[in-house]
């Protein structure tokens, strides 16, 4: 009988109910199930699914992470002094502003056997500079003229104009691939199956669940880097907070991040876990579609941006959801980058001034509209209900980030909720630029805002660059194209056998771990 | 009663209790009836007096004072009984709103699709032949969608909303009742008294509506039980999985989604809506029981 069934049905809900409380209430007692130490295998998780592994061709954190244990840039920023080293390049200079010369370091093996040679130098920059490769890491190389070798273990690259980040850039977002196999297998090859010179090799790929990483022995010596010393790193994509924050108890994972604020603080009176807060250069933001793009919307009108910027109270969810130390920022940008000021047009808390303004843009009932988001929905949700204060009802679309990401470039969103780690650059031409500079990401379309940016990227004057940024960030905030909201503090979260400290960057290098 | 000077009962006391009162004893004599009747009382006034009794605004969140937990744990207060949730409101009005909701979902679900099933069912069991045919082909049709995978799809083209919720489980719920209209009408017209109405002249519209739907109306209440309880169900798992009802609204399957993040630490943020999804359908399951055994005592089964 149906009736029979539904009766059995509740009564097993409620026994499972009752597990899963009794669970939560008895904190999760640790069992050291996986002695992670004894097999010299680091365990570690993230939540989103790597849609590649080939790094010019996503534009994820994790792709970062990724490309810094299996490839190598030309040069390397030490994160302790914050000075340029030579990494595949032994030594560098700096011809003039436009040329950089390098010699390239000899004896370099690439995890396949074949040696790093000057073309595959030229080879990477040349890929880079071709248009229509379908590419995603635009901004990071868009400088880049042309690449030439000068010799047999020398090449000099050329910028299009004067660049003042062209170095960091080449420190950090260009990784230089074995080209005879890059010619061969192409981004679908190197998206499963990446080789690089890292310290790091990537010897099991199941595309989107599980990647393997083990200790690449023969690392080249003197690598500013280090030798790695963990032996195996595993991957696992684990979509839910939850699920990892149980295995890590319970010794299954070693190493998680973004951990939610509740979360660690509960986590941290587990016997065997540390909880490492660390500052990052994220920062969160709505995205408005002012410009348009994604077809006639309220946010084409400054009055309903400025309303959505009164009814928001960032500093409240900053102090008592993100907390960790993290602040509300006014300007499109995170206030230590080169060029962020916080000068700007500050909108306050003020739900009266909200609804005055939405009466005004000829909203008097709000309205209804989609919004979009890929990450953090508890921070989503108090926002969520201050627009509903002020009258405007939302239809959330809660997607995964490529997907999100993807939805804005092409015009289908009026209104977003996201978030940028510069790809921990700390200059403003790795935020505003991506956003306002007029590339595919920009939503906003202002030709002044292009044009400031324009001027801010193109000089070493860093009086000028930063009147020019001044300017942009200044126009954006008047017309509120965005409203930023407030910085990323993050918490890691891992196993108290291991030896590894959270940079301000945002970017674990598990390649200086250790156990303890 | 009077007793009247011979000493012998009236006709009246001879005759015994009323078809009315024979039911009534029979209803409050089921106890699935009285507890899940009682239950399903209290819901429904709780949700129609819900701005009366609800001490706090569903919607206002004060975030300073977010994740309190209810008064039987420690640090509980009076002033929120049930605690706050992830955004500091209050979890006691946001579960009496709530019951709106599902109330709103389970009833007009049930009957969109109890009108479309109804119809269905009662044509093809009277008429037979090729209109049998075809709403046996529909029902096929319909079984082989499933119901979770097909709403969810529509859903995520169209957008989720209430209404549309509502629309879609209304519009994917009706197979049962065509079903079980269907075989309940093949039994009743073949009756003595349906061929009786033929024969004097009624139109084929009264005998419908007099002579079969009255006599098929008690597996009717109880398919409709069944089926409030299957929308009720049906929209906290589209709301739990970010497609039902949108976020402020407090809809129980939507709280239990916000308060999954919390499952390990603060159970109770989950616990607490699923215990009112699970009393809800209790109730309404218990009372469709009862009154199918007290309307057709002989299918007790």
């Amino acid at each position: 009988m149906d009736s029979i069934r539904n009766w059995r049905r509740g009564w097993m809900g409620l026994a499972l109910l009752a597990a899963v409380s009794a669970a939560g209430a008895s904190t999760l007692a640790p069992t050291s199930a996986f002695a992670s130490k004894a097999n010299d295998t680091l365990n570690i998780a993230w939540e989103r699914e790597q849609p590649t592994l080939d790094y010019y061709f996503q534009n994820s954190r994790e792709g970062i992470i990724i490309n810094r244990h299996v490839w190598d840039c030309l040069l390397w920023l030490d994160p302790k002094s914050g000075e340029f080293k030579g990494l595949l390049a032994k030594s560098y200079k700096i011809v003039d502003d436009r040329t950089f010369e390098f010699e390239i370091r000899e004896g370099v093996k690439f995890h396949d056997g074949t040696t790093l040679t000057a073309d595959d130098v030229v080879g990477t920059i040349q890929f880079l500079t071709k248009p229509d490769t379908g590419k995603m890491q635009n901004q990071p190389v868009a400088w880049i003229d042309r690449a030439e070798k000068t010799g047999p273990n020398s090449v000099r690259i050329y910028a299009k104009d004067t660049t003042p980040l062209a170095l960091l850039y080449l420190s950090a977002d260009i990784p230089i691939y074995p080209m005879a196999y890059y010619d061969k297998v192409g981004p679908e090859g190197m998206g499963v199956k990446p080789i690089g010179t890292g310290p790091y090799k990537v010897t099991e790929v199941e595309p989107g669940k599980r990647i393997v990483f083990e200790k690449n022995a023969d690392y080249f010596k003197g690598s500013p880097k280090g030798q790695p010393k963990i032996g195996k790193i595993v991957q696992r994509t684990i979509p839910d907070v939850n699920t990892q924050i149980v295995e890590l108890a319970s010794g299954n994972l070693d190493w998680i991040f973004k951990v939610p604020a509740d979360q660690a603080e509960k986590l941290e009176t587990l016997p065997n876990i540390t909880v490492k807060p660390a500052s990052t250069m994220r920062i969160g933001y709505l995205t408005f579609d002012a410009a348009g793009r994604s077809g006639e919307n309220p946010f084409q009108k400054l009055e309903v941006r400025q309303a959505v910027a009164h009814a928001i109270d960032r500093q409240a969810i900053a102090d008592n959801i993100v907390r960790g130390g993290s602040t509300v920022v006014h300007s499109a940008c995170y206030p230590e980058q080169f060029g962020c000021t916080q000068d700007v047009a500050k909108y306050d808390y003020d739900p009266k001034k909200a609804k005055e303004l939405l009466a005004k843009a000829g909203y008097p009932d709000g309205f209804k509209t989609d919004i979009y988001a890929y990450r953090d929905r508890n921070y989503l949700e108090p926002m969520i209900g201050y627009l509903s204060a002020i009258g405007i009802r939302t239809d959330l679309h809660f997607g995964k980030y490529a997907a999100t990401r993807d939805a804005i470039r092409s015009s289908k969103v009026p209104f977003a909720f996201m978030t940028w780690g510069s790809g921990s650059v700390p200059d403003v031409d790795a935020i505003t630029t991506v956003f306002f500079g007029g590339g595919p990401d920009d939503t906003s379309m202002d030709a002044d805002v292009q044009k400031w940016l324009a001027e801010g990227a193109s000089t070493m004057d860093e009086q000028v660059r930063k009147t020019a940024y001044a300017k942009a960030l200044s126009k954006i905030a008047d017309q509120a194209y965005w409203l930023p909201l407030f910085t990323y503090p993050t918490n890691y979260a891992m196993t108290k056998d291991l030896d590894w400290t959270p940079t301000a960057d945002e970017i674990p290098r598990f390649f200086t771990a250790s156990w303890q | 009663m009077s007793v009247v000077s011979n000493g012998l009962p009236t006709a009246q006391e001879i005759v015994g209790p009323t078809p009315g009162q024979r039911l009534r004893r029979r209803l409050f004599g089921h106890r699935g009836i009285v507890v899940g009747g009682s239950i399903l009382g209290v819901i429904i006034l709780m949700a129609v007096l819900a701005p009366l009794i609800a001490p706090h605004d569903p919607y206002e969140q004060i975030l300073s004072a977010r994740i309190k937990p209810p008064v039987w744990y420690e640090r509980g207060t009076w002033e929120h009984i049930l605690g706050t949730d992830q955004v500091g409101r209050d979890y006691l009005s946001r579960l009496i709103y709530g019951s709106q909701i599902s109330l709103m979902i389970g009833f007009f679900a049930a009957a969109l699709s109890g009108l479309i099933g109804t119809a269905m069912g009662v044509a093809a069991g009277y008429f037979g032949g090729r209109v049998d045919l075809v709403v046996t082909f529909l029902i096929t049709c319909r079984l082989s969608l499933p119901v979770i995978l097909v709403s969810l799809a529509v859903v995520a083209v169209i957008g989720g909303s209430l209404e549309v919720v509502i629309l879609v489980l209304g519009l994917l719920l009706w197979d049962r009742y065509a079903v079980v209209m269907r075989a309940a009408t093949l039994q009743v017209r073949s009756l003595d008294f349906v061929a009786a109405a033929q024969t004097v002249g009624c139109s084929t519209w009264h005998i419908l509506v007099s002579e079969i739907l009255p006599n098929v109306m008690n597996q009717l209440i109880v398919v409709a039980t069944l089926e409030f309880a299957h929308a009720v169900l049906l929209e906290a798992a589209l709301s739990f999985l970010g497609l039902g009802v949108q976020p402020p609204l407090p809809s129980w399957g939507l709280m239990i989604a916000e308060g999954r993040n919390y499952i390990l630490f603060d159970p109770w943020l989950i616990a607490i809506p699923g215990v009112a999804l699970f009393t809800l359908l209790l109730a309404v399951n218990l009372l469709g029981d009862g009154v199918r055994d007290v309307t057709a005592p002989e299918n007790r089964g």
